[in-house]
């Protein structure tokens, strides 16, 4: 409860604050005598606004201190009965107004922090469309969503999650097109979760998802505001969370890993040409180092003459077998990978340079690793960046793949592959299956898969999702 | 359920390791067998198969050479026998699924050279996809190691030639495959192709003194066989005959006398030929030569008064060549006659391969017995035990039609001139 004497409610909110060095508090008398006091964390508002418009006119003009709302200029102020609650606010940037003699506290919201400036995620770059990215801060995504879709039936819903971080957590969806029980479900998967600390939306994606041991995520993660925007006119539901410009999309289709953005302003063409492309490289940088592997051990007679004459040459004297040489190969490539993420920007490039260099044509040269495998590794590395967002599965799957091989020839990798390929159709996204529209196949919903048909005719939206507003237009070039 | 789940897991693991493929090799473990030579000598076996050395890449460049080849010989009691013989001479294991072409020697041909190729057929390795060819008149492995073409690797080159069959229908090329199907086929007997090493003539003799001579190979002909027994070979021009009969052939050129018109359209019949088949050509000057597009035999045997009558009919399109002598093929009458003297030509050389085959090989390689079963399935009961000398003993019938469906880009040959 709040006090009426400010003395006692300082010394409460210190005590709250635990004696913290950045909160401010800052005693003053008016022109008219009344004793007032504000509160605020350092470096977390705009101190101009405080000084200009809330304490000059305060301190000149204020007489009756009940008739405050009409002394200071601001949009929006909140009157809180609880320590606890001015305490909480505070976090969020706001000032709270202590006066003499009122057991209430005034909440203005002034909050102001530095924030990183919209930029191109690195990450999912284009050559058409926008090119604004997701930042830190949550509010500004979401006005970067509602700047998308200026439509009220857009809805967000915002949590709280963390016990110790109370991180804001804010769900979108477009009321009457979203599917209401996929809606609840996120709701009540977000209810359940209770932990300390919320630092990245990775964390509830785990907390959340289906399958938590698959190999690969059946949430969907993008930074790009447009793509939420598509996804949530398809029926989704999507998930900011403050401090990370990576946005959750559920539920998630395996598909979605071979379509972009771009796919849809592109030429219907193109964008079906593209969607081979990743098709072809999602399978190459899965299958190539394992079936490489598994034909120069076993199946010698299956590769063609002249190839089996120069892959012989470079094979002489290469003193490790074909497996541990592709295993070795592929671990220094994840090396390489990772290392020049991780080091400083100036330390990096020479990482990666070293690294092909070395890898490239010392270790050939010296006669260490074969220079066939070194092509096979470098084209599955190429091939793996065109689907960037299932790296993660890519690489322990192509690593397994390279075992079966290895050790059991083409025979186990064919085994492998259709396990692998079991596991992903059973996989489930809240209650949807991952391999729609190819395992339960649709035949509308297969119009936007490996073909990408022209836009007009892509008149519905995916039926698993929503049944009720399914129409998504009129083909206008049908007569 | 968990340790259901478990126990299923750990059945599909065992199950992968229990069936996976077996027999791990790394490739510098190999010796990759290009070409084999099979020879007798001495009652035994003796195995000549030639290896891949492979080069590394780095030492290729800096070398300035390609890819070399070394030889292996094995001897032993049987082909198996042999083969082991070689893995004490030789540090690699031969593979041999990339072995494209087998060579027979002529004596190993002889001495009935089936009983001997079993393993062939038997062992996965094999491709029966690889030619036979029969080294005429010498040893395999005489005809082996020579390289006259392009090509680095003898191997190749033997296999190159082979193929280049599609192109001249004066060899032939005859698979692991077919020469088996053949040799079960009652109603037929094998053919094989052949290989020969031919003296080269040397050119530029007083740039390269050199004493020893060159060679190159040559696979014109064909060797026939009667069962498993060599009986004779085919040479070049009466291979082409019976690639005629056969319908083997894919491209290939007929060269023929140009029949005598006047250019100014007149014609004067060609000279005729006293029987259907005169196996002399007329004496002319000027040939002339079609290019086969499309060719289609059929072959029949009709009984006609307790008589076998062999008969081919040989329909063939083809665009007109090259053209010499008195002729103006803008005329449709003429263009009838170089027609007429095409399927002459190519009645003859027929009538020559079927006359060596009855008479001189007493073998029917051309799977008339076959055609014979089909349609008379209840008389070749009887008489299929001595197929071949009734097949010496019959008469034959040939009939050829060439349609003309090109003339090129010129009329008259170019060295008359039209109108005079």
């Amino acid at each position: 409860m709040i006090s009426k004497k400010i003395g006692i409610n300082k010394q409460e909110i210190i005590g709250i604050f635990n004696n913290t060095s950045d909160l401010i508090i800052y005693e003053f008398e008016t022109e008219s005598n009344i004793r007032m006091m504000v509160c605020y964390i350092e470096g977390f508002i705009d101190r101009n606004l405080l000084d200009r418009d809330i304490l000059k006119p305060v301190i000149l003009s204020l007489e009756m201190p009940k008739d405050i709302k009409k002394a200071i200029y601001v949009s929006s102020m909140e009157e809180v009965y609880l320590m606890e609650e001015v305490a909480d606010k505070l976090t969020y940037g706001s000032v709270a107004i202590f006066i003499n003699g009122i057991n209430k506290s005034y909440i203005i919201n002034l909050n102001k922090w530095e924030k990183r400036t919209i930029e191109e995620p690195q990450a999912e770059a284009v050559v058409r469309g926008p090119k604004e990215g997701f930042i830190e801060d949550i509010s500004t995504n979401k006005v970067m969503l509602r700047r998308r879709i200026r439509n009220r039936d857009l809805v967000f819903e915002d949590y709280t999650i963390g016990k110790q971080t109370k991180t804001k957590i804010s769900i979108a969806y477009i009321q009457g097109i979203v599917n209401e029980q996929i809606l609840k479900e996120v709701k009540i998967r977000i209810r359940n979760i209770d932990i300390d600390a919320i630092l990245e939306s990775g964390y509830i994606e785990q907390l959340i998802e289906d399958n938590p041991y698959s190999l690969i995520s059946t949430i969907g993660d993008t930074q790009k505001p447009d793509v939420v925007a598509g996804k949530l006119l398809e029926g989704r539901v999507a998930m900011f969370c403050d401090g990370t410009p990576h946005v959750l999309t559920m539920p998630k289709f395996f598909i979605e890993d071979i379509q972009a953005s771009e796919d849809y302003y592109a030429r219907t063409y193109y964008a079906t040409f593209l969607r081979f492309l990743r098709v072809f490289s999602l399978l190459l940088s899965i299958v190539l180092p394992g079936l490489y592997v598994a034909l120069q051990t076993f199946h010698q007679e299956m590769i063609p003459t002249v190839l089996l004459i120069t892959m012989a040459g470079a094979r002489e004297g290469v003193p490790f077998p074909a497996i541990i040489e592709a295993f070795l190969m592929t671990l220094m490539l994840e090396l390489i990978k990772e290392s020049g993420i991780r080091l400083p920007r100036a330390v990096g490039s020479a990482v990666s340079i070293v690294g092909a260099l070395v890898l490239g044509q010392a270790a050939v040269e010296a006669g260490i690793v074969s220079a066939p495998m070194v092509i096979v590794v470098a084209a599955t590395a190429i091939a793996e960046f065109a689907v960037p967002s299932l790296t993660e599965g890519i690489i322990l799957y192509r690593l397994i793949l390279i075992l079966l091989g290895g050790f059991m020839g083409l025979y186990a990798m064919t085994c492998g592959l259709i396990i692998i390929i079991v596991q992903i159709i059973s996989l489930n996204s809240f209650g949807i299956p991952y391999g729609f529209p190819l395992a339960p196949g649709n035949k509308q919903g297969l119009k936007d898969s490996i073909i990408r048909f022209p836009l007009w005719t892509l008149i519905f939206r995916p039926k698993i999702l929503e049944k009720k507003n399914m129409i998504r237009q009129r083909n206008i070039r049908k007569k | 359920m968990i340790k259901k789940v478990l126990l299923l897991n750990i059945i599909i693991m065992v199950a992968l390791v229990l069936i996976g493929c077996w027999n791990a090799r790394e490739l510098n473990a190999l010796g990759i067998a290009l070409i084999m030579g099979l020879d007798f000598e001495n009652d035994k076996v003796l195995l000549t198969a030639e290896v891949i050395e492979p080069v590394p890449a780095r030492e290729k460049s800096s070398m300035g050479k390609g890819t070399t080849v070394t030889y292996v010989q094995g001897i032993g009691d049987n082909l198996f026998d042999a083969f082991r013989d070689i893995t004490l001479k030789f540090d690699r294991k031969l593979y041999i699924a990339h072995n494209k072409v087998i060579i027979f020697g002529e004596e190993f041909a002889k001495k009935s050279s089936i009983n001997d190729i079993d393993l062939l057929v038997r062992d996965h390795e094999q491709r029966e996809t690889a030619y036979l060819l029969i080294a005429k008149d010498s040893k395999a492995y005489e005809v082996m190691g020579i390289a006259a073409g392009l090509e680095e690797i003898p191997g190749n080159y033997v296999l190159e030639l082979v193929e280049n069959f599609k192109y001249n229908p004066k060899a032939i090329n005859i698979k692991l495959a077919e020469y088996l199907k053949y040799f079960y086929d009652m109603g037929r007997q094998p053919v094989l192709g052949i290989i020969e090493k031919k003296e080269k003539k040397q050119i530029n003799k007083i740039e390269k003194p050199s004493s020893n001579k060159e060679y190159q190979l040559s696979i014109v002909g064909a060797a026939a066989f009667n069962k498993e027994e060599l009986v004779g070979y085919l040479n070049g021009v009466e291979t082409k005959g019976f690639n005629f009969i056969m319908g083997r052939v894919k491209t290939g050129i007929v060269t023929f006398p140009t029949p005598n018109t006047s250019v100014d359209g007149s014609s004067t019949p060609t000279p005729s030929v006293e029987s259907d088949i005169s196996l002399k050509r007329p004496t002319k000057i000027h040939m002339s030569t079609m290019d086969i597009v499309k060719l289609k035999t059929k072959k029949d045997v009709e009984i006609i008064d307790n008589n076998i009558i062999l008969k081919v009919k040989v329909k063939l399109r083809c665009s007109l060549e090259e053209v010499a002598g008195d002729i103006d093929i803008s005329k449709e009458e003429n263009i009838k006659e170089v027609e007429k003297a095409c399927s002459e030509e190519i009645k003859r050389g027929v009538g020559n391969t079927l006359l060596k085959a009855q008479k001189e090989f007493k073998s029917d390689i051309f799977g008339f017995g076959s055609v014979f079963h089909r349609k008379y399935p209840k008389e070749w009961e009887k008489i299929k035990g001595n197929w071949n000398d009734i097949f010496a003993e019959a008469d034959f019938q040939i009939e050829v039609k060439t349609d003309v469906i090109r003339t090129g880009l010129i009329n008259t040959p170019i060295s008359r001139v039209k109108g005079k």
